[in-house]
């Protein structure tokens, strides 16, 4: 096989400097430091990924970490600074990032320095050689750990300093911090290696692997805001179709979120828990409008069919992939504690999950505060007594507790402001008090025209108040 | 994709294209042996030494060929080749390369036909695959011999050199390869096809240098070498697979909207999926960029979903047209951020190809005249209970009036292709 030349690198005191790994390579590493802080890849819901760190790994073992230090920091300089920065004129955070960056920096590649001369041992000369590369590696990977550590310390002290010290819970996350450092800065520390082994060669390639899964990471996170947004907009817009319901779905996704919040959800599960808000009514589009406007009283077929809508909900997302825990508890959000109510295809017997059980919460709390064809508004005082009425059977009560506790704390206010009863709200109702405050907007003019003009009673047309 | 019904054009397309592997297959087994008695008589040894390389390179390549990563244009590249471009790189004696990748691939063949069905590689793949691999070793070993011998860059660079050239070569190959499979099915275009295999370029290169860098670093890395080649390499290819099942997901969302109106008893149940499906069949027959087809199919699923409006009884009273139904669904999907071009193509799919009296066609997108076909079709066959040659009969009975004719003739031949009809 051909041999590769392997390139010297010389010391000098405490510090390796390289001998021919200079000037464009280090510029590359520089812009590639730069990319990587600027646009780190989030890679699931937990972990953001910023290769950044292993960029100077490489750049610490190949060039020596005085290139690798001057290297990053120059160009982090600039890369701290984002265009929002400079457009607001906010120059204090950025210094101060900067300022850690350097810090960090400069200890990490020291201690990987120091391992270095450990390992190879050789006098004034610093050779990598195939035998090294292991340790080389487990060096790089233990200076990022104190990389992260450091970072983690200084950003725990100055948040501490400004703020007071609140909510300062970050090291408890220090284990998962431990193994993305690890593996960046092992894996930065082979590439260092495989660059003075190879020779610059390598670079272009390393750079291409890197390059091209970056890119596929952000069109996947793209086309995963695209599903998201789309479906938003979607459910969104049909609902819109409808003046008694608009609003209602973002509503309850509010409220959920509030009530997860308050009970201690955390990132992934409290979206999943939006979304599940989001689509808990998507079957509803699917019932006839007369059977959701009605004002008399439903028959057993209505009822049937209105009740349906849970089920539809599960026929129409059950297929889709992602969507399927957050299905599950919006089939169930009709579900009782108790175990009456109507269950998804789960069946009965099953308890709602708490997830199910803050979205039944907040979308009673909304049907009552909100008006619908057969009664106007009820007040938040009767919406939270009926709610703790219910509490124990249909509801679960510590949800209860916690929406009242956080919804009073929060001073909003919702549904008529004047104490109003049940039957009094319906009678309202029957008088045609129960007029959706929208304004319908996307039935086109021409449209509106067509309809005035035949002999359509306005009693049936929630829009009728206002052409 | 959809697996269409074969008919007897279908059946004849496929029988020639396992034909042609199976000459493929055999003209592999004779490389290996022509290989392997051109090397062993030049070296002239008496050991096994000349064998072992071509065993273990065989093994590897065969071995790492059923990993696949899912490409952009929905087929699963074999990661085989990137096996072969460090054997290329690695291995001094041509001809002991040539017998390993003959090897190889004639193993892969076998094992693909046999023992892993499920993993619906069809002959078109195993082809593109062979005449792929084939092409890039030759190309390569050619290349960096005449890369030495002009003595411009070093070894390292000569590498890299040859490694793309041979790689562009093999691109092009695969994408010709998969151009040709689409001749022989007569319902797929092989302009479809041939752009769609472009698709796949980012996937390519970073295959193509994961398999360069484990063959620079092999010789002076030893086993290291697999990580630095194998664990950047996985970071993109988890991408890829996220990619892919994110799009997925993403086309089951649609899906699922799209059925909204079916469900609630405004729409007939099954036409949005069957309209698209023959959409996309009449846009891949027309060869259509892929990333149109893509559009027209979210397009043709959601072309009804304005009917969701008529839920609203006053609606119903007043009186609607089509022209209505095709303005509220583009409404509604306008909502959503990334599916403007899907909105477009909903809102103008009632327009008729030319309208009487006026001479300049309408500017009509070409998506929105097939889904106005496919759609009419179906109705034809489902509500009106038509056969398939009368429904087609109403298409053909306003072309050119109300239907485009290009896409009518496309719409006939992919009936041919299923054998719904005979002509």
């Amino acid at each position: 096989m051909r041999t590769l030349d392997v390139h010297a690198v010389s010391r000098s005191g405490w510090f390796i400097e390289p001998k021919t790994l200079n000037g464009l390579p280090g510029r590359v590493f520089a812009v590639a430091f730069v990319f990587f802080e600027w646009n780190a890849v989030e890679v699931n819901d937990k972990l953001f990924a910023s290769p950044s760190i292993m960029v100077m790994m490489t750049a610490a073992v190949a060039f020596g970490p005085r290139s690798a230090v001057l290297g990053t920091t120059t160009m982090a300089a600039l890369a701290l600074f984002t265009t929002q920065d400079v457009k607001e004129r906010r120059w204090f955070q950025p210094a101060v990032n900067f300022g850690q960056l350097v810090i960090y920096s400069a200890i990490s590649t020291t201690v990987l320095s120091l391992l270095l001369v450990q390992i190879g041992d050789a006098g004034e000369e610093w050779e990598v050689s195939t035998t090294m590369v292991g340790l080389v590696a487990l060096a790089s990977g233990l200076s990022a750990v104190v990389y992260g550590i450091v970072n983690l310390g200084l950003v725990t002290f100055i948040v501490g300093r400004v703020y007071g010290g609140k909510n300062m819970n970050k090291w408890s996350h220090m284990a998962q911090l431990v193994v993305p450092y690890v593996g960046m800065g092992f894996l930065g520390g082979l590439l260092g290696a495989a660059l003075l082994l190879v020779g610059p060669a390598s670079l272009p390639l390393i750079a291409i692997v890197f390059f091209t899964g970056y890119m596929a990471f952000e069109s996947y996170a793209g086309l995963r805001e695209a599903q998201l947004s789309t479906l938003a907009g979607f459910i969104k817009a049909l609902e819109a179709k409808d003046l008694y319901t608009r609003g209602h779905t973002e509503r309850v996704a509010y409220f959920s979120n509030m009530i997860g919040l308050h009970l201690g959800f955390n990132g992934t599960r409290l979206e999943k828990l939006r979304w599940a808000a989001l689509i808990h009514d998507v079957g509803k589009l699917a019932v006839p409008r007369e059977v959701i406007r009605k004002k008399a009283r439903l028959t057993e077929n209505e009822y049937e069919e209105m009740q349906g809508h849970v089920h539809h909900v599960e026929i129409l997302l059950s297929e889709v992939e992602f969507l399927k825990p957050m299905v599950e508890i919006a089939a169930n959000h009709h579900a009782h504690v108790d175990g009456n109510g109507y269950h998804g295809s789960a069946g009965e017997g099953v308890a709602p999950s708490l997830e199910a059980r803050i979205l039944a919460v907040a979308d009673s709390f909304d049907a009552m505060t909100s008006t619908r064809s057969y009664r106007v508004a009820l007040s938040q005082e009767y919406a939270f007594a009926e709610l703790r009425r219910f509490a124990g059977t249909q509801f679960d009560p510590e949800v209860v507790e916690a929406f009242v506790e956080v919804l009073s704390a929060s001073k909003e206010e919702y549904g008529s402001p004047i104490e109003i009863t049940e039957d009094e709200a319906r009678r309202r109702a029957e008088h045609g008090f129960a007029q959706p405050s929208g304004i319908p907007r996307d039935w086109s003019d021409e449209q509106r025209g067509r309809r005035e003009q035949s002999d359509v009673g306005t009693s049936d047309e929630p829009g009728g108040s206002h052409g | 994709m959809l697996e269409p019904p074969m008919s007897l054009v279908g059946r004849m397309a496929e029988l020639r294209l396992k034909t042609l592997s199976v000459i493929a297959w055999l003209a592999l087994m004779v490389g290996a042996v022509v290989f392997t008695a051109a090397g062993v008589g030049r070296t002239n040894l008496e050991s096994l030494d000349w064998f072992l390389p071509v065993i273990f390179w065989a093994v590897v390549i065969t071995t790492i060929s059923f990993i696949t990563v899912p490409a952009p244009s929905g087929s699963r590249l074999s990661l085989g080749i990137a096996a072969a471009v460090a054997a290329a790189i690695l291995m001094d004696d041509q001809m002991a390369l040539g017998a390993a990748i003959c090897l190889a691939l004639a193993a892969t063949g076998l094992i693909e036909r046999n023992f892993f069905l499920s993993m619906k590689r069809t002959d078109g793949d195993f082809l593109t695959d062979a005449l792929g691999m084939a092409a890039y070793s030759f190309v390569y070993l050619a290349t960096y011999d005449s890369v030495v011998e002009a003595d411009v860059i070093d070894l390292t660079w000569s590498v890299v050199a040859a490694v793309l050239a041979a790689g562009l070569v093999w691109f092009v190959v695969r994408a010709l390869v998969a151009a040709f499979v689409g001749l022989e099915r007569s319902d797929l275009a092989g302009r479809y096809l041939w752009l769609l295999a472009l698709e796949d370029w980012a996937v390519v290169i970073s295959i193509f240098a994961a398999g360069t860098l484990l063959g620079l670093t092999w010789p002076v890395m030893g086993v290291w070498a697999v990580a630095v080649a194998v664990l950047p390499y996985t970071f993109g290819h988890l991408a890829f697979e996220r990619y892919h099942s994110t799009k997925v997901t993403y086309g089951q969302t649609i899906r699922a909207l799209a059925q909204i109106p079916e469900v609630a008893g405004l729409a007939p149940a099954g036409h949005s999926t069957r309209t698209a499906d023959l959409a996309v069949a009449i846009a891949q027959e027309m060869g259509l960029h892929p990333n149109e087809v893509v559009e027209l199919e979210y397009a043709a699923l959601m072309h009804d979903v304005g009917r969701i409006t008529l839920n609203e009884p006053a609606i119903v009273k007043a009186g609607f047209t089509d022209e209505d139904i095709a303005r509220w669904g583009a409404q509604i999907i306008a909502e959503a951020p990334y599916l403007q071009n899907v909105s477009t193509l909903v809102a103008q799919q009632h327009r008729p190809y030319r309208s009487p009296g006026i001479e300049v066609d309408p500017d009509i997108p070409i998506a929105s005249k097939i889904i106005k076909v496919a759609s009419a079709y179906d109705q034809a066959r489902t509500e009106l209970a038509l056969s398939p040659i009368e429904s087609l009969e109403r298409i053909h009975q306003g072309s050119a009036y109300e239907f485009d004719p290009q896409v009518g003739s496309s719409l006939r031949r992919v009936l041919v292709f299923r054998g719904e009809i005979t002509f």
